[in-house]
């Protein structure tokens, strides 16, 4: 397989599982500092 | 294939049990808290985390990969295995600075270095990245030993890959990081003994070191025996500028956290040590260690050279150590031989199911999922995140048999864009979260591009790898110093806070001279206003002097490095009985006695002061896990 590929490849798994972290990160920060008035509603 | 005898199955019986049973027995300490099943309850003297650090890279598929480099380069291949290095300048820096953070995981450390939402977003892109990473690396390390089962014994890879695993992650489900660290020690003493026998048995074979030199001579290739035999300045497979660009990257890496992905698995065993002294310590001697392992592994292989010159496949040179030991060894030692590559596989595979829970537990499931868990629920969920890392690493393992040195190859490649962020993160006040996160998110592109979109359209040719890394390193410094200087600095109250934690070192001086405003440093009492009467090498310090760098650390930055390289050259060179060798490891001694002479007394006063303030600033951590920090004042 070509070695570039292959690069693109493993990167982007890795890539995918940094995003999945992130992404739940953001979500935390949300809930945490969402406003008194908004997480009323 | 092995002949293996029933004495051999029992000493490999018996080396198993010794090592499983010696880790289980700690199961009462683990689970006791978090910190205990993580950390050991950051107690450690310094020779438990350095032999952790030893027997942690001295994975199934390091054998393979150093036999590869020498076999293919002769002397001068060490130079990859230098890499190692980092911990020269790392044991008296980034270990110090890391390790007065307090920060279980790298992920952690994120949020006392930077602040608010940029800090919050780098946490869960590094515990996400590092979750993947470890059970990639479970994978491919099991993959390895599925394949030396295969070639000693004949059994299908998957047994090799499923079955030592599933026996570590009975001891590491058990006992957590008080398994993994004491079976690391155990595992330490039987790899190395392995490795001094199966080299001795390949020297021995040859008929002893001279006549490995003469033999090597005799086949016209005295280059061989030169560590610095490059083969131009920027031509051949082993141009001087490749040389000078992995000096670079592993000795000036040590300046940083994460520069080498070794760093990660480091990072937990430094917290684990029980003061900062012994965090340096226990760094220092588990990277001299591995290069002393490394001096052994060379000589055994170019004594493999000797008896095989003319293997053209990597795949089937890269075994020659494997068939040193299986090949030449008498009945009973092809046992303990066996015995010992279980222990060297073992390690590894604890250490990296316990770090990949450790950053599920803590950065992923208590800061952003539940973070008011009790410890007990805490440990449990560690166990779990181990079990599932254990089954990901079996599909990793089996999904990557085709493609495990290309992916290899990648990893170190993907380093090449963060290297400087990971530098800079340590020594640059202004170096902020968005700078930090922008370089990880572009050096995905930018690899891509460089690696493999351009020169597949002829817009770029194949590039050598020393360009290659230059190349992203300037390409990544395009997109994250604009990235940095474009948005604001982090907040004052953060930075002073995490100056007066860590001490870090480099260009500090905005929050150095707030700190000092705020009469949190007594600039009177420190070295620098005390230079009129101060000794070439001071060795009686006070803890606002230890707090700060000196020339005493800068010694130690020079003296490091070098010994480091005598180390691992002169023992080489002394196993081949060159007199070279003598003076370079007589240096190598000499040297690392200077290192302590000049750092000890200095390092003792800083884990003193830091001890009195270590509890108040870990109850400030437990509660910033817990999002109870806002009051501290450190929110973005």
């Amino acid at each position: 397989m070509d070695r570039g590929l292959v690069t693109l490849i493993g990167m982007s798994i890795a890539y995918v599982a940094s995003l999945l972290g992130m992404g739940v990160a953001w979500w935390a920060w949300r809930k945490r500092h969402r406003g008194p008035d908004e997480g009323d509603r | 294939m092995a002949n293996f005898t029933a004495l051999d199955w029992f000493w490999t019986g018996a080396f198993l049990m010794l090592m499983v049973g010696g880790a289980f027995f700690f199961y009462r300490l683990a689970r006791r808290s978090e910190s205990d099943f993580f950390l050991a309850g950051r107690g450690l003297p310094w020779w438990l985390p350095a032999s952790s650090v030893f027997s942690t890279h001295t994975a199934t598929d390091t054998p393979m990969w150093v036999t590869g480099v020498v076999y293919a380069h002769g002397l001068r291949g060490l130079w990859y295995t230098f890499f190692m290095a980092w911990t020269a300048i790392g044991s008296f820096v980034s270990a110090r600075i890391f390790r007065r953070s307090l920060a279980y995981t790298q992920a952690e450390w994120q949020v006392l270095r930077f602040g608010g939402l940029g800090a919050e977003l780098l946490r869960g892109w590094l515990a996400g990245w590092q979750v993947f990473m470890n059970m990639f690396i479970l994978g491919w390390v099991g993959m390895a030993m599925g394949k030396v089962c295969e070639m000693a014994f004949g059994w299908p890879l998957w047994v090799g890959l499923v079955v030592p695993t599933v026996i570590t992650a009975v001891y590491t489900l058990a006992a957590g990081y008080w398994g993994v660290v004491m079976g690391d020690f155990l595992q330490g003493i039987v790899a190395i003994f392995a490795i001094v026998v199966v080299s001795a048995a390949g020297i021995a074979a040859v008929g002893g070191p001279d006549a490995i030199t003469a033999r090597v001579i005799e086949l016209g290739d005295a280059w061989r025996l030169d560590p610095l035999a490059f083969t131009g300045w920027f031509s051949g497979d082993f141009p001087a500028v490749w040389w000078l660009t992995m000096l670079v990257i592993a000795v000036i890496g040590g300046f940083g956290m994460g520069t080498s992905i070794d760093w990660y698995v480091e990072a937990q065993r430094i917290q684990s040590a029980k003061t900062v002294r012994d965090a340096a310590y226990g760094l220092w001697a588990g990277g001299a260690i591995t290069l002393v392992r490394n001096a052994v592994w060379a000589v055994g292989i170019l004594a493999f050279f000797v008896l095989a010159p003319n293997i053209s496949s990597a795949a089937e040179y890269e075994l020659g150590w494997f068939r040193l030991g299986f090949e030449l060894l008498p009945m009973g030692l092809v046992g303990v031989f066996f015995g010992a590559l279980l222990a060297i596989h073992l390690s590894t595979i604890s250490s990296h199911l316990n770090l990949g829970a450790l950053y599920f537990t803590r950065d992923i499931y208590q800061r952003y999922l539940n973070p008011q868990a009790r410890e007990r629920t805490l440990v449990w969920v560690g166990r779990a995140a181990t079990v599932v890392l254990l089954l990901g690493s079996f599909f990793y393992g089996l999904m990557m048999e085709e493609i495990t040195q290309w992916l290899i190859f990648a990893l170190w490649l993907m380093m090449a864009g963060i290297w400087l962020p990971n530098i800079l993160q340590v020594v640059w006040w202004r170096f902020n979260a968005w700078g930090y996160l922008s370089s990880w998110i572009a050096n995905l592109g930018i690899s891509w591009l460089v690696v493999w979109v351009l020169p597949a359209f002829g817009v770029l040719p194949k590039l050598p790898d020393y360009l290659q890394f230059w190349m992203l390193m300037a390409l990544g410094a395009a997109i994250f110093l604009p990235a940095t200087l474009l948005t604001k600095a982090e907040k004052m109250d953060q930075l002073v806070r995490f100056y007066m934690m860590t001490r870090p070192l480099g260009w500090w001086g905005p929050v150095r001279r707030e700190a000092v405003r705020r009469g949190l440093i007594d600039e009177k009492s420190t070295d620098a206003s005390a230079s009129a009467g101060r000794p070439l090498i001071r060795r009686t310090w006070t803890a606002e002097q230890a707090g700060d760098w000196t020339r005493e650390d800068w010694i130690v930055i020079v003296l490091s490095p070098l010994v480091f390289a005598f180390t691992l050259f002169g023992l080489t060179k002394l196993l081949l009985l060159q007199i070279s060798g003598l003076w370079l490891v007589l240096a190598a001694i000499a040297g690392a006695a200077a290192i302590y002479w000049v750092i000890d007394p200095k390092l003792r006063a800083v884990s003193e002061e830091f001890e009195t303030t270590q509890t108040k600033y870990l109850e400030e951590l437990e509660r910033s896990v817990r999002w109870d920090d806002e009051s501290l004042g450190v929110e973005g």
